[in-house]
């Protein structure tokens, strides 16, 4: 047992992870919430996630750098450059959080050559954080969370888009070798 | 009184001072009425150079002198020239020394200008606050920046007391170091909590510290060394550090942004293998090898209330050999905890499949097992108490429980030969898919070791390494009081056997990256997948009696013993037959050979591999 999410079909074989359909990233609202979550998990469990991105599918509503720590599409021919950015540009671990007694810590170095660092140890903040974890309506918050969403929507920490927030950093349950590389 | 506790380059600068967290929570328990502030000058240091060379020399370049030239002495010789007042001294041996060896010196070179003038800016900075007496904590490399700074400070204001202390002033090291600098007033050798303290009592009285143990103090222009205790300093009464100074000194810091700050804790101090076998290189731990520790219980509500305060939740203990009761009584607590830590730990290589499980569960994913060899003679030669076929089965473990795995493989050692290597050196292609050591390094005379404290093991003449030239304005015979590391003849292998280990070490680190060995279950059925630089990828598939051998070999067994332990498994085979199978099984590279044991080699699970200084500081 992964523990990986099973809104998204997928099947496992050691560290390999197949995702038997296109994932609609583009899509936005809940079916995109749910593809972050999923790949998000993959990378918390050190797993590798082989996916497609949906061909039909225009740009997406937001901006696709968000997602740069998160496995990135199969490569196929006439992709948009940004699909191609990404693999490129994916590093493992560009940003994870880590749980502490009463705060998170968030790392982030999706912008190459940078590395923020955040504490999330705002009550609110991190009761928005951990409702995140799962795929959330906006609609089904109360104003607080709302507002917590947006900050953390603000710091990329959250994507939000039609209506639908995920949380965007994996907790890293797997440490890579040398855990002291990411 | 007004006590700074200082802390020079070339201290790390994502970990605070442990000795000065210790000292100044000792001092503000012992003395209330003091005020008890911290100077970190290592940190100064880093942010010096950043500014100073406007963004050119760097964090990571703080790193490179700082943590990576410890054997060519590069740290201290940037603040020779400080403590000398000549910009040039040693420039010239430290040239010669460096083309001798192919040392890169382009970095300690650019740093050493901006050396006077930081000491001259620390002992501005150091004043400003007005202390009686500046104690100074000195490890590796931080001997020449603390003597430059305490030089200076004395220069300025004569009448403040300068106290030295650390690692460094360890035995004959640290009446040396007083002995041979006039403004250097006392030197606290071997552990301080109870000698500070009392050093601080006879200040304030103005009576001579005739009665502190190893104390050593000026008796008019005398320098008097009071003899060492055997005493040792009782874990109930080391304190748990304070680092409230250090964090807020690094959180207004522009190198926050370059680092990735760590609690240092402290479980014990001494080593329990080497109060019985004291291996033979090491000199770690100084003049005091008893192993002392504090209850799991405690270290738990240290590293509990540290977490708590600073919101840090990397954690490097500085223990030389991890307290086996702490598989019992620490690493259970830190797995109830939930927290994601990374802790880092030095243990001993023989632990078992559950005590390594435990330390990945429990965070501890960096781990320093003292692996040194492969080969059971040399370890025996060493008296490291492990075989060769048991440090492959720690190096197999971590993969599977992601430990990352600090290793040196270590030669050098008298009565070695070509003959111990060649059947390890043979082997290390099959090896390429566990984590390779950091290289093949010649042993070093450490002092305090048996090697050095035994001229009959092997390394009879001895001389201050020459580093020390380009560090110290002192003679031969001072300099061997006052250093740790000494210059021999070489000893056991050399020459083609030493050449063959360095290049499959080096093979080793290069296929590592993409090598992976890998067991699956299918059905009843064992596959391995072989992915392993420098060998055709293929999948062995192996049933019935082959796929039960292959996991009883994962204990490390003698074709014997794993026969009789097939039998009693029920499996009908041949000890000929079985024999024939080894022979095989060994000539793919699934299993290692340490004399008569055969060690399994494929795991069962791989981590994420990340490249060498991933995240290391910019």
């Amino acid at each position: 047992m992964t523990g990986l999410p099973a809104a998204v079909p997928h099947r496992v074989r050691g560290r390999r992870v197949a995702v038997d359909g296109p994932l609609r990233l583009a899509a936005g609202g809940r079916e995109t919430a749910v593809a972050v979550q999923f790949l998000r998990e993959c990378v918390g469990r050190g797993l590798d996630a082989a996916w497609t991105w949906a061909a039909d599918d225009a740009g997406p509503p937001y901006d696709l750098r968000v997602l740069r720590h998160l496995p990135p599409p199969a490569e196929r021919a006439g992709e948009p450059g940004e699909l191609t950015a990404w693999r490129t540009g994916y590093v493992y671990g560009a940003l994870y959080h880590r749980r502490g007694p009463g705060f998170v810590t968030v790392l982030d170095r999706r912008d190459a050559g940078t590395a923020a660092r955040l504490t999330l140890d705002h009550p609110d903040l991190l009761a928005a954080f951990d409702r995140l974890g799962e795929p959330t309506p906006l609609d089904a918050l109360d104003a607080v969370h709302q507002e917590a969403v947006g900050l953390l929507a603000a710091e990329r920490l959250a994507l939000v888009t039609d209506g639908w927030a995920v949380a965007l950093p994996p907790r890293i349950r797997s440490w890579p070798v040398p855990c002291t590389g990411i | 009184m007004r006590v700074q506790l200082v802390t020079m380059p070339w201290h790390p600068i994502d970990l605070p001072s442990l000795q000065v967290g210790l000292l100044h929570r000792l001092v503000r328990r012992a003395r209330p009425a003091d005020e008890v502030t911290e100077f970190h000058g290592s940190l100064r240091w880093a942010e010096f150079l950043l500014e100073r060379s406007a963004g050119r020399l760097r964090p990571g370049d703080y790193v490179s002198v700082g943590s990576d030239s410890i054997f060519h002495g590069l740290g201290d010789w940037v603040f020779s020239g400080a403590l000398y007042d000549d910009p040039d001294w040693g420039t010239a041996r430290l040239r010669d020394y460096a083309a001798a060896r192919d040392v890169f010196i382009d970095t300690a070179l650019d740093m050493r200008p901006y050396a006077a003038d930081f000491i001259a800016a620390c002992a501005t900075e150091v004043l400003a606050t007005r202390p009686d007496v500046v104690g100074f904590t000195t490890t590796f490399m931080q001997n020449v920046s603390s003597l430059a700074l305490a030089r200076e400070l004395k220069r300025r204001r004569p009448e403040l007391t300068v106290v030295l202390g650390g690692s460094n002033c360890d035995g004959p090291m640290g009446h040396a170091l007083h002995r041979n600098h006039r403004f250097v007033d006392h030197v606290v050798r071997g552990e301080a909590e109870y000698a500070l303290p009392a050093l601080l009592r006879h200040l304030d009285e103005g009576t001579p510290p005739v009665d502190v143990p190893g104390l050593c103090w000026w008796d008019g222009e005398l320098s008097r060394a009071n003899t060492e205790t055997r005493r040792t300093v009782a874990p109930a009464d080391i304190p748990s550090p304070d680092y409230d100074d250090w964090q807020a000194a690094l959180e207004a810091s522009p190198v926050l942004e370059y680092v990735h700050p760590k609690l240092v804790v402290e479980g014990a101090r001494g080593c329990w293998w080497g109060e019985k076998h004291h291996c033979t290189f090491c000199g770690l731990n100084g003049s005091s090898m008893a192993f002392r520790a504090k209850p799991g219980q405690r270290l738990w509500e240290e590293i509990d209330r540290l977490v708590r305060r600073h919101r840090l939740l990397d954690v490097v203990t500085v223990d030389n050999i991890i307290d086996m009761a702490y598989f019992r009584d620490f690493l259970p607590r830190v797995v109830e905890s939930g927290w994601d830590l990374r802790l880092h730990y030095e243990v001993k290589s023989n632990l078992t499949r559950d005590q390594l499980r435990l330390l990945g569960e429990s965070g501890t994913v960096h781990i320093q097992p003292g692996i040194e060899s492969l080969g059971s003679r040399v370890l025996d030669l060493m008296d490291k108490g492990v075989t060769g076929a048991r440090n492959i089965r720690t190096l197999r473990e971590c993969e599977n429980h992601a430990l990352t795995c600090s290793w040196n493989l270590l030669y050098g050692f008298p009565g070695e030969s070509a003959e111990d290597y060649d059947p390890v050196i043979d082997q290390i292609p099959a090896l390429v898919h566990l984590q390779p050591p950091s290289g093949a390094h010649r042993i070093q005379l450490e002092r305090f070791s048996p090697h050095f404290t035994d001229p009959g093991l092997g390394f009879g003449k001895r001389r201050p390494a020459e580093m020390y030239q380009h560090v110290y304005d002192l003679p031969e015979d001072e300099l061997a009081d006052l250093v740790y590391l000494f210059d021999s003849e070489d000893a056991g292998i050399a020459g083609r056997a030493e050449r063959r280990l360095k290049e499959a070490v080096a093979q080793w680190r290069a296929g590592h990256p993409h090598s992976r060995l890998l067991f699956e279950e299918d059905g009843e059925d064992l596959l391995v997948h072989d992915r392993r630089h420098g060998r055709p990828h293929t999948t062995h598939r192996l049933t019935g009696w082959a796929a039960a051998a292959l996991r009883r070999l994962e204990e490390g067994r003698t074709e014997s013993a794993l026969h009789r332990l097939l039998a009693d498994d029920g499996h009908v085979v041949s000890a000929a037959e079985l024999g024939e199978w080894v022979r095989h099984t060994f000539r793919l590279g699934l299993l290692f050979r340490d004399g008569p044991t055969y060690v399994s080699l494929p795991t069962w699970d791989a981590p994420v591999r990340m490249p060498d200084g991933a995240a290391v500081a910019g």
